[in-house]
């Protein structure tokens, strides 16, 4: 569904490459986190998939299409098959969130019949029914970012990209949004998430890739641990470590003489 | 087989993990073909959706779209005083220029047919535009019509005293011309003509040299008028432009994150840029409405004084008491449209090319 191979990308000025030869490929359905600090690459990489930012070198295909085939002018067209939800929400602050909602079936040529029908259904799942009418500055955080996704999914991509989407928001709400990102998996959406926080990549135990300084430097299937100041380790020591009695998970006995 | 157990147990690389399809070439290509054919395209929908979300734009942002209607307006009623201003300038300047004629005086004894005779030579001359003239007894009667009212004067005036007045009354022809500045042509007739030289009055000399400054000095407002309006207004016409190019650009910059915003979620350039080229037609017609108002009003108002001062203010009074008056109203929300829309399309496409 997502396929990197060998993405290498230098900005102007740089000496050090933000993306340095990355490869990756994620499966139809799957829910992958991208972890690491900041700086690492992975906003580059998200860049990358909605055609942002074009690489230096290496290949980029997204639900079956090159990205070296998009020319500029069809972007517009390629990103309506993406859903993207951003850190900072990005909702129109003059549309009420029924619009911005519709906004995004409206670009896609939808007819207003089919609009009418599927906008509804949409906030019903994000449960901002009743909000529809207000406009984002009269949404809490963790509303707006609701309000997010239910724009990025209108469109029922098969692929949706999550920059940060709980970087903003409270413990509470970051659980809300993962669940709903979850429940959109479910779905049959293929989700790729970045983010800094390690309590939802440890909960949910969902595949982790790891970058540090623009390369991939581990990608752990099925469950993932990820410290932000770590390096993800091995999965033999996490089991070990997991592991009852281990020597790491004991206390420090005090010896009293 | 113990090989092929270890194969399973042994965690891929990342770099294993990816097998492009044989065909990827012919799928990317597929993509591409889906992704244009799903793009169903509505026009007259996308249309309508452009022109609700430019109407409900204006109304939602309604102070700045008011501020840069209000200066909008002042631009227009600025270029419509500039432009009026210079056309009354020089119709004033034209109509001093139009008094101007050459009067050239003529022995008493001359009669109608000599009078005609040298009407004839004097219009054959490329620059006369007209001529009049009056024998003796036409110029009595003309005084005696211009004194009707003066009982004095009507009273002396006897049959005696009028044939004395009729035998010295001199004959006169007046001539106006298309250029005051060059009088040579006219000049040399009246010089060699035989007729014109045996009739004209030796005593009294035709006005050409005794006019020639305020000729120049009328002709030259009239040059400075013409020209200088024309280039004032073609100023205030650029000036126009940049104030409300600049209103609107500031308005535009204000929401630069909506237009990145929309990009990001896959609109389309026409569909971004609608609705802003939308509100700036909005602008742009109740900015022409308020400017043709306001200027109409005005200038009704203040032409009567005008006039008083001896400024022809004829020309604007007739288009604005006349059916032009509609086209001037077309014609200042065409100008509101037009600067609205091109200033708006220039300030949405830096953002939509930088996004």
């Amino acid at each position: 569904m997502i396929l990197l191979d060998s993405v290498t990308k230098t900005y102007p000025g740089d000496h050090k490459p933000a993306l340095d030869s990355v490869s990756l490929h994620i499966e139809p359905n799957e829910f992958v986190f991208l972890v690491g600090k900041s700086g690492a690459g992975k906003s580059t990489l998200m860049k990358m998939i909605t055609k942002e930012e074009t690489p230096d070198s290496g290949k980029i295909i997204i639900g079956g299409i090159d990205l070296d085939y998009v020319k500029k002018r069809h972007i517009p067209g390629y990103r309506r098959r993406l859903g993207v939800v951003f850190q900072d929400f990005k909702l129109l602050p003059r549309r009420t969130v029924y619009e911005n909602v519709a906004f995004a079936l409206e670009i896609a040529g939808m007819s207003g019949k089919e609009i009418r029908k599927t906008v509804p259904k949409v906030l019903e799942l994000v449960d901002l029914t009743d909000q529809s009418k207000k406009f984002p500055a009269q949404l809490s955080g963790g509303q707006r970012q609701r309000v997010g996704i239910a724009r990025s999914v209108a469109r029922q991509p098969k692929i949706l990209i999550a920059d940060e989407p709980t970087a903003n928001l409270d413990k509470l709400t970051t659980e809300e949004i993962i669940q709903l990102l979850k429940k959109i998996n479910d779905f049959g959406t293929t989700i790729l998430v970045t983010t800094h926080n390690e309590n939802i990549v440890n909960t949910l135990q969902k595949r982790v890739v790891t970058m540090k300084d623009g390369r991939i430097v581990a990608d752990q299937k099925n469950g993932g641990i990820y410290k932000l100041d770590e390096t993800p380790r091995p999965k033999l020591t996490r089991n070990m470590m997991q592991a009852p009695g281990h020597a790491l998970k004991q206390r420090p006995r005090r010896v009293i003489q | 087989m113990v090989g092929n157990k270890e194969k399973k147990i042994k965690e891929p690389k990342v770099k294993d993990e990816i097998k492009e399809p044989k065909n990827l070439k012919k799928a990317a290509k597929n993509g591409l073909k889906v992704m244009r054919k799903t793009r169903r395209r509505h026009p007259l929908r996308e249309e309508g959706r452009i022109i609700k979300y430019g109407t409900k734009g204006f109304a939602r942002n309604f102070w700045l779209s008011s501020a840069a209607t209000v200066v909008m307006s002042i631009t227009l009623i600025i270029l419509f005083v500039t432009v009026v201003a210079s056309v009354i300038l020089t119709n004033t300047a034209d109509m001093m220029r139009d008094k101007i004629d050459i009067t050239i005086y003529f022995k008493p004894e001359t009669t109608r047919e000599d009078l005609d005779t040298l009407t004839e030579t004097i219009s054959a001359d490329s620059n006369t535009k007209s001529v009049v003239t009056a024998d003796s007894k036409e110029e009595y009667e003309k005084f005696v019509a211009e004194n009707a009212g003066s009982e004095e004067i009507i009273n002396v005036l006897d049959d005696e005293m009028k044939a004395l007045m009729i035998s010295k009354m001199q004959a006169t022809m007046r001539i106006k011309v298309y250029n005051v500045d060059n009088l040579d042509s006219i000049k040399y007739i009246v010089e060699n003509d035989e007729l014109f030289v045996k009739l004209v009055d030796e005593e009294k000399q035709p006005t050409y040299d005794v006019n020639q400054v305020e000729i120049a000095t009328i002709t030259s407002w009239a040059r400075i008028a013409r020209t200088g309006g024309i280039i004032l207004a073609a100023v205030f016409l650029v000036i126009s432009i940049l104030i409300i190019f600049s209103t609107i650009r500031m308005a535009i910059f204000s929401r630069r994150e909506e237009i990145y915003m929309m990009k990001l979620v896959g609109a389309d350039k026409r569909f971004i840029r609608g609705p802003f080229l939308v509100e700036a037609e909005i602008c742009g017609v109740l900015a022409g409405l308020i400017a043709a108002s306001a200027s109409y009003f005005g200038f009704m108002w203040l032409a009567p004084k005008l006039a008083g001062y001896g400024i022809n203010v004829d020309e604007i009074l007739g288009i604005l008491q006349s059916s032009k008056l509609v086209l001037m109203f077309l014609i200042f929300v065409g100008l509101g449209i037009i600067i609205g829309r091109i200033s708006s399309r220039l300030a949405v496409s830096k953002y939509l090319h930088k996004a």
